[in-house]
């Protein structure tokens, strides 16, 4: 099987308002473990989610507040998984909780084994 | 073979919310309630991504309460607050340990303690009721604002307001003991039963959300009779008639969620188990010569609980407690309740349909009551039932009107058909 990683979009906006209540977050990890046993053959990694708050390091050698903040959407987290093609790739990612939240997007990238 | 993963308890998360905080509070002040509130929340979700890795530490509940702990104590420290002058703040019995290591009778303790600092005199019992459904049943401020029929901004404003008072407390009084805090049994009572008729009184919201309303509410009275500041004949009568009540909840709708009249219920329903458990809760209640409001409504309850059938109710006792209730706390939903009561005895003196209709005539509604359909609908039947069939249907039609629901227009709309159809003949 090859291995891809997931990476998790939100909308700008909407990342910095969504605060989930308790009872909310109960369902999330419910949401999160069914998935897990549902792909447990293809799941690596659950992965984690990023916080808003980061640095860059510019080319320059300067570092900025980042993440870059005219991205209409933001890198909110990953995931790693193994499938044998996109194809199935792309069937892990669409029962993946992730996409509970509207406007949410999951890209697929194949690991390259450097 | 693997084996099946353990599970979380339902609502565990919005419960230990309510367990962490008030620990927390009591070590710590109330007037650090927000940053408490904020540090049990990142505890949170800070668990979501852990167990979602790793899976289910051996003491969720500890492991949530080490890392709010942890993560305020590093808050504090950067605000100045060492951990020397943290100890010397810690009071009571439980000063010397830390928040993991309660045990589970000290949790409930601080829990009701939470409850009765909530119910602050300086506070509207709404935003009493705002305040425990955030700190101690950990609703979010979407959550409460759809159970209360309010908007977002408006719960804020409440919770802002409970917050400042909290954080204006004077040093003696950040961690009061429960026992000095007895004085506000009759406030944490009513915002108990508030809460109770959130979720049975309303009719609007999902059937699932009212139940839940319900729940916390017994939760809370559970609580409430376990502590030596609680175990008083009042809040006994409080829990009895809270289940009374609770005991009928599902023959109170239909399959639709339609409401369902007390006269039309299938008593088959009716939990016969919490029934008993009221009845029992309401004996317990009867060791002291105190009758609080709550007796009586609990004792109207047992008249309907414990009869055959709505014709064979012991409909005199009911309206002789109703008008008892009116005497202490005279309202104008009790004269409604003690008419229809009336109504529903044969006709003599004082008793039958006239006799209901003529306490509703010498009332005067005030204008709230006036305009709410209940009235008109109360009318039309009394009016109905002696026969005047054309000024039935005026009210009726009005109560059509105003009525809440669906299924409530439906049942009038049938009683308007009935009187037609009577008139007609």
């Amino acid at each position: 099987m090859t291995k891809y990683m997931l990476i998790y979009r939100s909308p700008a906006a909407a990342m910095q308002e969504f605060q989930p209540s308790p009872e909310q977050m109960q369902a999330m990890m419910k949401q999160w473990d069914e998935w897990k046993q549902a792909f447990k053959d293809n799941i690596l990694e659950v992965g984690d989610g990023l916080k808003t708050e980061g640095r860059v390091l510019q080319p320059d050698d300067t570092v900025t507040d980042g993440p870059f903040i005219e991205a209409k959407e933001l890198f909110g987290g990953f995931s790693m998984i193994q499938a044998d093609s996109f194809e199935e790739a792309v069937k892990v990612s669409r029962a993946c909780p992730v996409r509970h939240m509207p406007g949410n997007s999951v890209e697929i990238r194949e690991l390259a084994g450097y | 073979m693997k084996r099946q993963a353990p599970q979380l308890v339902e609502h565990f998360f919005r419960h230990e919310y309510g367990r962490t905080v008030a620990v927390l509070v009591r070590r710590y002040g109330a007037s650090r309630i927000e940053l408490i509130e904020d540090c049990v929340q990142n505890a949170m979700a800070l668990a979501l991504t852990s167990w979602s890795q790793r899976g289910l530490p051996d003491n969720p509940a500890a492991w949530l309460m080490r890392a709010a702990n942890n993560a305020l104590i590093d808050k504090l420290r950067r605000q100045g607050v060492g951990k020397r002058v943290l100890a010397s703040q810690a009071e009571g019995p439980t000063a010397g340990l830390e928040p993991e290591a309660y045990l589970p009778a000290e949790v409930e303790d601080e829990q009701l303690r939470m409850l009765f600092v909530c119910c602050d005199e300086a506070l509207e019992p709404r935003t009493q009721l705002v305040l425990a459904l955030k700190i101690l049943c950990g609703f979010s401020v979407a959550e409460i604002a759809l159970r209360l029929f309010s908007r977002d901004d408006a719960i804020r404003k409440r919770l802002q307001r409970g917050r400042t008072r909290l954080k204006a407390l004077s040093p003696s009084l950040q961690s009061p003991a429960l026992a000095s805090l007895q004085v506000r049994l009759p406030a944490v009572q009513r915002v108990i039963y508030l809460l109770f008729n959130e979720g049975y009184s309303s009719s609007k919201p999902e059937q699932h959300i009212r139940r839940e309303l319900c729940a916390e509410a017994l939760r809370l009275g559970e609580l409430l009779t376990r502590h030596a500041v609680g175990d008083e004949a009042s809040s006994w009568a409080l829990r009895a008639l809270m289940h009374m009540h609770h005991a009928r909840i599902e023959a109170r709708c239909d399959e639709t969620g339609a409401m369902v009249l007390l006269e039309e219920q299938d008593r088959n329903r009716w939990d016969k188990d919490e029934i008993q458990l009221g009845l029992q809760m309401l004996v317990r209640s009867s060791s002291q010569a105190e009758v609080s409001r709550y007796h009586i409504e609990a004792a109207i309850l047992m008249e309907h609980c414990t009869a055959r059938s709505y014709e064979d109710t012991n409909w005199k006792d009911i309206a002789r407690l109703y008008e008892a209730l009116e005497r202490r706390h005279p309202s104008p939903l009790y004269t409604i309740n003690r008419a229809i009561a009336l109504a529903q005895l044969p006709p003599g003196q004082d008793a039958g349909p006239a006799a209901g209709l003529a306490l509703l005539r010498s009332t005067t509604p005030p204008a709230w009551l006036a305009r709410y359909y209940l009235w008109d609908a109360s009318m039309g039947e009394l009016l109905r039932r002696v026969g005047q069939f054309e000024a039935a249907i005026a009210h009726l039609t009005k109560a059509e009107q105003g009525a809440p629901t669906e299924a409530e227009k439906h049942r009038l709309r049938a009683r308007i058909a009935q009187c037609e159809a009577a008139e007609t003949s």
